[in-house]
């Protein structure tokens, strides 16, 4: 009796501990609407970035492997960790592409440490580059 | 633009002999010399696993002891991420030296040396132009991005601010 017991105890906390390493892991599935940005400028501030001023350093960016990420318009930080099913992220040409652009994507986020990790399965509306910042801040960092 | 922080980061890059990280002047920085695993984000975050943390196609992160994970975002090389430096290190525990940033949007590791852990061997976290230099033979390394093939054909295509037709002012 003691020892049936004893495991009820031991399967009841086992579950309990999958269950919160399943939370603790499982995506949500979310809609972002935001701007296709660089992580490493936006983030640190080290120069205006956003927008058609900083449309070619991001390119730069982007083929240097810095991580791409999409600025929602709520200003929360995403960092893309695969797109439509590609899993490069380092200068994924999908990416280069549409940098700077104004998009929806469909995608799974996983939160840690303080960062939101984005699995964009679908990239469902593209408007291009649409944030004329170019008139206010010149071209970044080099104004050429 | 912060264009004395910018101007400090370049100075950096490009005369620094010191072998321990430096300060870019960057908010919420702090220069850190950190022992850490290497590991793949994609892999870690979701368990979705590559051979070799995908052979430097995917982004790489520093794995505490203490299970934080933080996202290595940059090297030592301008307009570069660390994928050269540390994609031989997949797996491996290494000292990373650079500088911890911690803003609010999200923290970041911008790496400036490594060594494997405890004892390796020190190198600077500049081998994103090594290896294009050495896949773009001729062509001067330090300003690779105005000399990057993928870069060059974007920017014909779609204009310096990604608006076909939209010319820069002269």
């Amino acid at each position: 009796m003691r020892v049936k017991s004893i495991m009820a105890a031991v399967l009841i906390a086992g579950s309990a501990w999958v269950s919160a390493a399943q939370a603790a892991t499982a995506p949500k599935r979310v809609q972002v609407t935001g701007e296709i940005i660089d992580t490493w400028c936006y983030v640190t501030e080290i120069m205006y970035a956003l927008g058609t001023a900083h449309h070619k350093c991001a390119i730069w960016c982007a083929a240097g492997g810095i991580p791409v990420s999409i600025k929602g318009d709520d200003d929360t930080v995403y960092m893309v960790l695969k797109v439509e099913g590609d899993d490069v992220t380092v200068a994924n040409p999908k990416m280069l592409t549409i940098q700077t652009h104004q998009v929806s994507v469909d995608g799974d986020l996983y939160v840690r440490d303080g960062v939101n990790y984005l699995i964009v399965n679908a990239v469902a509306d593209d408007k291009g580059v649409v944030n004329m910042t170019h008139e206010d801040y010149g071209i970044q960092p080099f104004g050429e | 633009m912060n264009r004395s922080v910018l101007t400090a980061i370049c100075m950096t890059l490009a005369v620094s002999g010191a072998q321990a990280a430096e300060e870019w002047g960057i908010e919420h920085e702090k220069k850190a010399r950190v022992d850490a695993k290497v590991v793949d984000l994609l892999c870690e975050v979701t368990g979705e696993c590559a051979d070799n943390c995908g052979n430097g196609t995917r982004q790489f992160g520093l794995l505490f002891d203490d299970g934080r994970l933080v996202p290595v975002v940059k090297n030592f090389d301008i307009f570069a991420g660390a994928h050269e430096d540390l994609k031989a290190m997949c797996g491996k525990r290494i000292t990373a030296d650079g500088l911890m940033i911690s803003n609010p949007k999200m923290p970041l590791f911008a790496l400036q040396f490594k060594r494997e852990a405890p004892d390796g061997k020190w190198s600077r976290a500049n081998w994103f132009i090594k290896e294009w230099s050495k896949a773009n033979p001729g062509k001067p390394g330090k300003a690779w991005y105005k000399h990057d093939k993928r870069v060059l054909e974007l920017i014909a295509k779609d204009g310096v601010y990604g608006i076909p037709g939209l010319k820069a002012a002269e």
